[in-house]
C-alpha cells in the first residue's frame, strides 16, 4: 500500500477478526499494510522520523494488545490512527516537558548528496517543523497531520479526533495559521 | 492566504516524504515484529489458563491501572488512610505548580475534588491509596505522604501539557 493512500482492501476485515481470534500472521500482515500510513501521519505529526519510529512500534503494540476490544473490524483504521495520534501527542509533550533536542540520527540523515551548507539548511529546517509542530495544541497537531493523509474523509478525520467536521477544519485552519507565523522564515 | 497555505501544506508534506524516505522499514517491521512477541509472551499465561481464569483475567486486564503518584504534603497524623476524609496539597514533582486535593469517602471508592490554580475543580471518583512516608516532621508541620491514584489507562490516552497536571486531570 502507498504511505500516503488507504488501504482498499477486502481483506482487513478478515485481518482484523483473525487477529482479535489470536492470529498472529494476521496482525503481522496489517502491520505491513498500514506501518506506512502510520508512520506518515506521525511523521507530520512529530516532525521528526526518529520520534515517529518509536511512536509506530509503542502503537501497533497497543493495538494489538487491544485488538480484542474492537467491535467494528471495518474500522480498523480509524481506531489504530486514533491509538497512534495519542500517543504521538504523548510522545510531543514529553519532548516539549524536556526542551528534548534529538539529534536526527545518521541513517535517518543520509543526504550524502547536498552540500555543507544545504546540509545544514535542510536540518534547520527539520528543527524548525519540529518544534513549530511542538508549539500547536493537540487538537491542531492532529488535525494538519490527519488532513495530510490521503483518502481520509473529513468525516473520517473528525472520527479519529473525537470532534465534529466543522471543528476538525477549525483546528487545521488554526494549525496553519500558527504555522505561518512560526515558520515565516522558510515560506 | 491561500498561497501562503499551499506553502505551509507543501512544506510539511515536503519534510514528510523526505523523512520517509530515509526509513529503513525492514528495520523498522522487524523491530515492531520483535516488540509483539514481546507483548505476546506476556499476554500467553493468560491464554493458556482455564475459561475461568480467562475471564478474571480479562476483567483485569480490561481494568489495567496505572499508577499515578503525586507528593502530598499534609498535616494528617501518622497512618490516617483518608477514611473519614481529608485535605491535603499536592505539589507536583514534575513541573511546577500545586493543586489542593479532597478526598470524600463514598462505597468502594473514594471522590476525589482537584483544584489547580484556584480555578478548576472537578470530581472524580478513583481508587486511591495513601501511604505514609517515615520520616521527620518538618517544620511546618507537614509531613511527605505519598498518594497512588489508580485510574484505568485508556483514561489517560489524551493528555494535557505537563506529566502531573495530566494525571490529575485525567483523573476528571
Amino acid at each position: 500500500m502507498n504511505d500516503g493512500q488507504k488501504a482498499n482492501t477486502s481483506d482487513i476485515e478478515r485481518l482484523v477478526k483473525a487477529s482479535q481470534a489470536g492470529d498472529r500472521n494476521s496482525f503481522d500482515k496489517l502491520v505491513r499494510l498500514y506501518q506506512r500510513r502510520v508512520m506518515r501521519m506521525a511523521v507530520r505529526m512529530l516532525g521528526n522520523a526518529n520520534e515517529a519510529t518509536e511512536v509506530v512500534q509503542a502503537g501497533f503494540i497497543k493495538a494489538y494488545l487491544g485488538i480484542g476490544k474492537l467491535r467494528q473490524p471495518k474500522q480498523f483504521e480509524i481506531w489504530l490512527l486514533r491509538i497512534v495520534t495519542n500517543v504521538a501527542i504523548s510522545r510531543a509533550r514529553a519532548a516539549k516537558r524536556r526542551a528534548e533536542k534529538v539529534k536526527v540520527a545518521g541513517y535517518y540523515d543520509n543526504k550524502n548528496n547536498l552540500s555543507p551548507v544545504e546540509r545544514a539548511s535542510t536540518r534547520e529546517l527539520k528543527e524548525a517543523i519540529k518544534q513549530a509542530m511542538l508549539k500547536l495544541s493537540k487538537k491542531e497537531a492532529k488535525a494538519i497531520a490527519l488532513f495530510g493523509l490521503k483518502d481520509l474523509s473529513h468525516r473520517e478525520v473528525s472520527e479519529i479526533m473525537g470532534c465534529s467536521v466543522e471543528a476538525a477544519r477549525w483546528h487545521v485552519f488554526q494549525a496553519r495559521q500558527k504555522l505561518k507565523g512560526l515558520l515565516k522564515d522558510h515560506l | 492566504m491561500k498561497d501562503k497555505n499551499e506553502q505551509i501544506d507543501l512544506l510539511l508534506e515536503r519534510n514528510t516524504t523526505e523523512q520517509l524516505q530515509t526509513v529503513d522499514w525492514d528495520r523498522l517491521n522487524a523491530a515492531i515484529s520483535g516488540r509483539l512477541d514481546q507483548a505476546r509472551q506476556r499476554k500467553t499465561p493468560w491464554t493458556c489458563r482455564s475459561t475461568a481464569f480467562k475471564i478474571a483475567a480479562g476483567l483485569v486486564a480490561a481494568a489495567a491501572t496505572v499508577l499515578l503518584v503525586v507528593l502530598v504534603r499534609t498535616d494528617t497524623p501518622t497512618g490516617m488512610r483518608f477514611e473519614n476524609g481529608g485535605r491535603a496539597v499536592v505539589e507536583f514533582i514534575e513541573s511546577k505548580g500545586s493543586a489542593s486535593i479532597q478526598i470524600r469517602p463514598i462505597a468502594a471508592k473514594s471522590q476525589v475534588s482537584i483544584d489547580i490554580g484556584g480555578s478548576c475543580r472537578e470530581v472524580a471518583k478513583c481508587n486511591i491509596e495513601i501511604i505514609d512516608v517515615k520520616q521527620e516532621q518538618q517544620k511546618n508541620g507537614r509531613r511527605p505522604t505519598w498518594i497512588i491514584i489508580r485510574m484505568p489507562e485508556p483514561v489517560l490516552a489524551d493528555n494535557g501539557t505537563s506529566r502531573d497536571e495530566m494525571d490529575l486531570m485525567c483523573l476528571l
